[in-house]
């Protein structure tokens, strides 16, 4: 049998079991049968902590006037209405107010008490479920789902990873958790730092026109048959060499390549997503969902003090930002609803955790004090939440099996404006997005002779309250 | 991950009359022990309550402990089995308290014959044992060597039998080329030098192999390029990630890369990473999160944990947060290691709950030597070596030599690596390797010759993968795959387009010292004789002239100026630099060209607080010390003997030209230097205030060869990420094997790659010796080993275009470098 012969006999499902390999997938408990509501998950990240009180969960709103006192502010926005009568936006979030009976919104979420505030490790136990440091490499959600499920297209890479650098700020702390880790590369992300240049990742190399490229895999192949090793029979190593080249080529040269090119977009459409970097990414994450797409993350990007990691500047800096992400949020909501794709599409919008004016940490777990907030709010700069509030944050989801127009948790109307029901920690969270896409929170890894469960300890459970 | 239920709430101790009445009745024979009393304990209750297990404090070890009980008092009354805490847990009186906690309940037949056994007097067989097993592959064990009926070599000799037992004729060793080409990269990570590959074909002497892995083990620099990436991986050390920023982790390299030079044995290589001196206490010190992290992952935890795993091949992060349930290890043998390396005592925590114990000190294996609690840590620290390193202590070696055979043939002796308590597939020959080993003083490369030399290594590869680990029989070396930095480096090699720094600074070797020392007198130099001690501040350029038959192989220049300096070759700018304290490094070889060379510096004093000086003449008082130092090495042969190489050196001396006068175009060969004067030597390298040591010169001129710089030595990129360089934040004793996607999408179409080989096809067309005609064959002998034939020559004409196109070129380089053939070792 030769190399062509090989590939083109085996199923797909026989390739997938030979590049699966180690490590094996265990279970608890009997397997618990979890029907999917969803095949794609979009993760929109806010990095850096968006304050849900000028976001999502709009408490009273104070306009800003020298002479405040900080603990006299907890909404720098006015409240909004919205198409669901019981929710509430602030201002700036219109577009997103008006596709909310397509949402379902938490406004419990509450971090993890990991101590002195550092974003990466929050951000670490939110994307992987478990505090850092751990004793293996703990995998991405998506690589668990990269994993677990495969891709949805074959010539699609499972897992796409859209809009964070690694060269900034605590670059070297993000690349721990962006990556599959025990599992093995192969679910890995596949990084698109700008969507701006999403064609690129899967365009042969600058430079290279597309007839080069396929003149040089023509004479590789040539070259190939006449490589004397070539000729020495099969083994395990060469195969999943020539596999992997393979499957490279294949994403390369097909259609599903095309929906990496945003400049195929109808001009109309892609200036109603062009806000910038986020808006683009929006755009970017339904097409990649419409050609097929499992797990995709966009972020907002995060740096430190840039965007959403607002220590000063806070209020005015969250106007761009709503900008930024506003109208993108809404379109992909309705694109996808239009093209019937939002049914099987769980759309997650989250971050590491809120903020708050006056509250490091939790009200009755505070931790070391990182941000300067004076005793009387005289500058603009100094309005706006400005301290990392880990007791309670927003998660807004559409789609995928997710009940439409719904509210879920309470907060405080005053401060500390805790959670006061419905508390959703990341593990049931995650065992939610899990459950939606078919996969038990109970479902764990071997590695190093143990179990690694895909929620910590395997004892997520999901919030079935989430789901219609 | 798993949490085991502990036995908590205080058991109930007696049976009621009316629960007696309930009980199953007492087996009506007389019950043997070790027929039908042992196998209950065995399969329900020893989980828990033996094998170094106590829940609730009660171990089943012995009769003794047995009748002893745990913290709810006795549990077994000779005699009396209607009053033995055993049946009223096996019968679950308290439904709150059922024994066994997991699994089946016992049957009531199972419960009868607990109870005869008890009523009879609860006989135990004296030479049955519950309790810890004596740990595998502990203690050494000298086999004989078979004896010798054809292979010399004692891997071989114990490798007979084995084959025989396994109806296996192993076939001829592979051919001179393959053998080349995996010696090299096993070695020194390196192709084989067409030239090199040739004699060695050639030559008739029949101890041809064993002299190149000789040889191979000698090149000392490049043996510690290539196994600095192995130890990096072991030792989690790398140059950029979490902890380095702020001070949470430090490096080892220097000191990792002084051990591989000198060959350090790897008894002392051992203590002195457990036992650290500030050189190498990165790999204790650990990793310092920031904020609140679990108790099991405190630096001390780390350490224990590393310590077993990389030394002791023996995973103790499960017990790490509860006794392990994956071996015998428990809760107290982590924190009787980890509390070595505490300040204070430490308190016990059981998944992140304390239970307010503290934990005796102690090391995994207590039979390999105590520790005493009261000593203080240097000296806990002293003797926790000493434990480790004894020659008692075979654990030590085993999983070593394993590691090496795994990385040598492809699967170890033992899989997984890291469970050393496993049996190896043929325990003599791990076990004599290990004596071996250790009798030959833990030479490391020792261990290596050995394997190296041996038939075994010798014969031709064989299918292995990931699939295939079970019911694993050897008949010669896997099929491998190479790393991401050999993959690198082969293409450095290749295309001459290397990393342009090292990320981290190799101490060099005594040899490379003398190789690459500076061989002529080297002078400060500066236009005021009194520079040295004041000098005013300025510009000061300099020019010197020299004739070259040919481009060197080795041209790299070490440049000081106080206070910083242009340097310019041909008219072009080479570089500059502006730190008086060190010596700025820079490769020659783009620049310089056969017959003249022009080399010219503009050379600048700043003033006192640092700032540039202008045009106007300076404030008087604004003097200081200002020289110029240059040292290039311009030779033949990389590294070759220094004695006949040497003839093109060039330093700076009086011989150069200066001038204070800026003129257009004076850094230009075609410029003519009118009322230029001789520069003014201010005294030797040594010359006060800057004392520069001919050593550090050395030092410096001999760890770095720029473009030739190899991958283990610069931090990751994403061609390396891509093919399996970890994120060195937890130890990685073995990468994946298996080619990805990802991995293939970045070879196909990533940047890094892709500006490599289009730098690289660039150095060919225009490297001045590259003659065009055997572009393809050269190509093939570096990479491949061989000439191209006749088909493949055609074929690669074609790709590379008439005349010679770069993108060819680029397309041809891809093309092989994606071959399995050069991808793979055989």
């Amino acid at each position: 049998m030769t190399r062509r012969d090989f590939i083109k006999t085996a199923s797909t499902a026989t390739l997938s079991a030979l590049a699966a390999g180690f490590p094996r997938a265990l279970l608890a408990a009997p397997e618990e049968k979890i029907k999917p509501t969803a095949d794609t998950v979009i993760v929109l990240w806010m990095g850096g902590g968006m304050a849900s009180t000028d976001t999502f969960d709009p408490k009273r709103y104070t306009a800003f006037a020298p002479g405040l006192k900080p603990d006299q502010v907890l909404s720098t926005f006015p409240q909004i209405d919205t198409v669901v009568d019981n929710i509430k936006l602030t201002a700036g979030l219109e577009n997103v107010a008006r596709v909310m009976d397509r949402a379902t919104l938490i406004r419990s979420y509450t971090a993890g008490d990991l101590g002195f505030i550092l974003h990466s490790r929050h951000q670490y136990q939110w994307h992987t479920g478990y505090a850092p440091p751990q004793t293996v490499a703990a995998p991405h959600i998506g690589s668990v789902i990269a994993r677990t499920l495969g891709p949805r297209d074959p010539a699609m890479p499972a897992f796409i990873d859209i809009g964070q650098r690694f060269d900034l700020g605590e670059g070297e702390e993000l690349k721990a958790f962006h990556t599959a880790g025990f599992l093995g590369s192969e679910y890995g992300p596949f990084i698109i730092a700008n969507p701006e240049d999403a064609l690129k990742s899967v365009r042969p190399p600058a430079g290279m026109s597309p007839d080069r490229f396929e003149r040089r895999a023509t004479f590789y192949n040539k070259l190939l048959s006449q490589s004397p090793v070539g000729q020495l029979g099969s083994d395990y190593q060469k195969e999943s060499l020539l596999r992997s080249l393979d499957n490279a080529h294949r994403l390369l040269s097909s259609p599903a390549a095309k929906a990496f090119d945003l400049s195929l977009e109808p001009k109309a459409s892609y200036d109603k997503y062009n806000t910038g970097k986020f808006g683009l990414g929006c755009l970017l994450a339904r097409r990649l969902t419409e050609a097929g797409a499992r797990f995709i993350e966009l972020t907002t990007e995060y740096i430190p003090f840039e965007y959403w990691d607002t220590h000063e500047n806070g209020h005015t800096r969250m106007v761009d930002l709503k900008k930024s992400i506003d109208a993108p949020i809404a379109r992909l909501v309705l694109d996808l609803e239009e093209r019937g794709l939002l049914n099987r599409t769980l759309i997650v919008l989250a971050s590491e955790f809120s903020r708050d004016m006056m509250i490091e940490g939790k009200p009755d777990n505070k931790v070391k004090d990182q941000v300067e907030v004076p005793d009387v709010i005289n500058e603009a700069k100094h309005y706006g939440m400005h301290r990392h509030f880990t007791d309670a944050g927003s998660v807004l989801l559409f789609g995928g099996g997710t009940k439409r127009g719904y509210l879920h948790g309470r907060t405080a109307d005053e401060r500390p404006c805790k959670t006061v029901d419905k508390r959703v920690v990341i593990e049931d969270l995650h065992a939610s997005i899990y459950r939606a896409v078919g996969i038990s929170p109970k479902l764990s890894y071997e590695i190093e002779k143990r179990p690694f469960y895909v929620t910590r300890d395997g004892l997520g459970q999901p919030v079935l309250d989430l789901f219609a | 991950m798993i949490i085991w239920a502990g036995f908590c709430g205080a058991a109930q101790a007696s049976i009621t009359p009316q629960q007696a009445a309930q009980l199953p009745a007492p087996a009506g024979h007389s019950v043997s022990f070790a027929k039908e009393i042992k196998p209950i304990f065995e399969a329900s209750c020893i989980k828990c309550h033996g094998r170094g297990k106590e829940k609730g404090g009660f171990r089943l070890d012995t009769r003794e402990s047995t009748l002893k009980g745990g913290d709810s008092g006795p549990t077994v009354l000779p005699g009396k089995s209607t009053e033995s805490l055993l049946i009223a847990l096996v019968q679950g009186f308290d439904p709150e308290n059922v024994m066994p906690r997991k699994g089946s309940r016992l049957t009531p037949e199972q419960i009868g014959l607990l109870r005869a056994w008890i009523d009879q007097g609860a006989a135990w067989d004296s030479s049955v044992s519950f309790g810890r097993l004596e740990p595998a592959n502990l203690k050494p064990r000298l086999p004989a060597i078979p004896p010798a009926t054809t292979a010399a070599n004692p891997i071989d000799r114990f490798l007979e039998p084995y084959f025989a037992a396994h109806n296996l004729e192993p076939p001829e060793p592979v051919s001179d080329r393959l053998f080349a080409r995996r010696a090299y990269l096993d070695v020194v990570g390196l192709l084989p030098p067409p030239e090199d590959l040739e004699t060695f074909v050639a030559d008739r002497d029949p101890e041809k192999r064993n002299r190149l892995v000789e040889r191979l083990l000698a090149d000392d620099r490049n043996y510690t390029e290539h196994w600095l990436t192995f130890w990096n991986d072991l030792l989690r050390n790398d140059y950029k990630g979490t902890g380095y920023i702020d001070g949470g982790r430090k490096q080892i390299t220097r000191w990792l890369c002084s051990a591989l030079l000198t060959n350090m044995p790897y008894d002392k290589f051992v203590a002195e990473l457990v036992n650290p001196t500030p050189d190498s206490e990165g790999f204790t010190k650990g990793i310092v999160w920031r904020g609140v992290v679990n108790a099991s992952q405190t630096p001390q935890m780390q350490t224990a944990q590393n310590i077993a795993q990389v030394f002791m091949g023996v995973n103790l992060k499960c017990a790490s947060c509860h006794d392990s349930f994956v071996n015998d290890l428990t809760l107290a043998d982590a924190y009787g290691l980890a509390g070595i390396y505490a300040d204070g005592p430490l308190e016990m925590v059981h998944c992140d709950k304390p239970t307010g114990q503290k934990a005796e000190l102690k090391f995994l294996y207590p039979e390999l030597g105590t520790i005493d609690s009261g000593a203080d840590k240097a000296a806990r620290l002293k003797r926790l070596a000493e434990i480790i390193t004894q020659r008692q202590d075979a654990r030590l070696t085993r999983t070593l030599a394993n590691r090496l055979w795994q990385r040598l043939m492809g699967r170890g002796l033992i899989e997984p690596v890291d469970d050393m308590e496993k049996a190896a597939w043929n325990p003599d020959l791990l076990d004599w390797l290990a004596e071996d080993f250790a009798a030959h003083n833990y030479d490391v490369k020792h261990l290596i010759r050995q394997i190296l030399t041996s038939r075994a290594y010798q014969l031709p590869a064989v299918n292995v993968g990931e699939r295939q680990q079970q019911d694993f029989v050897f008949r010669g070396p896997a099929v491998r795959r190479l790393s991401a930095e050999q993959f690198r480096d082969a293409l450095t090699r290749l295309t001459g387009s290397g990393y342009p720094s090292p990320a981290a600074e190799i101490p060099p070797s005594e040899s490379e010292q003398k190789r690459f020392a500076p061989l002529m007198a080297v002078k400060w130099i500066w236009n005021d004789p009194h520079a040295a001690d004041k000098a005013k501040p300025g510009h000061v350029y300099f020019r010197k002239t020299i004739s070259l038959t040919s481009v060197p192989v080795d041209a790299t220049a070490a440049v000081i100026c106080d206070n910083s300096f242009t340097l310019f070759l041909n008219g072009r700018k080479v570089g500059s630099g502006s730190d008086f304290k060190a010596a700025s490094i820079f490769d020659l070889r783009p620049f310089l060209q056969p017959g003249t060379n022009l080399f010219a510096i503009d050379a600048v004093n700043h003033l006192p607080d640092n700032s540039l000086p202008g045009a106007a003449e300076p404030a008087a008082g604004t003097e200081n010390p200002a020289g110029l130092l240059f040292y290039a090495r311009l030779r033949s042969t990389i590294g070759g003997d220094a004695a006949n190489a040497a003839e093109d050196d060039l330093a700076s001396d009086s011989s150069w030209a200066c001038t204070n006068v800026r003129l257009d175009h004076w850094e230009d060969p075609g410029f003519v230097p009118h009322d230029w004067v001789a520069a003014v030597v201010l005294g030797d390298v040594g010359t006060a205030p800057w004392q520069v040591s001919r050593s550090y010169l050395a030092a410096r001129l001999a760890g770095a060869y720029p473009g030739t710089i190899r991958a283990a030595l610069v931090a990751a990129d994403p061609l390396m990420v891509a093919l399996a360089r970890p994120n060195r934040e937890q130890v990685v004793t073995t990468r994946p094997i298996t080619a990805t996607t990802l991995q293939a999408l970045e070879l196909t179409n990533g940047d890094t790659l892709a500006d490599l080989l289009k730098r690289g096809a660039e150095n060919l067309l225009t490297a001045p010796s590259a003659a065009k005609d055997d572009l393809i064959p050269t190509l093939y002998k570096k990479a491949l080993g061989r000439k191209p034939t006749g088909p493949e020559f055609q074929l690669a004409r074609e790709i590379v275009g008439q005349p010679i196109q770069p993108a060819g070129v680029e397309d041809l380089l891809w093309s092989v470098a994606m071959l399995p053939e050069f991808q793979l070792i055989y």
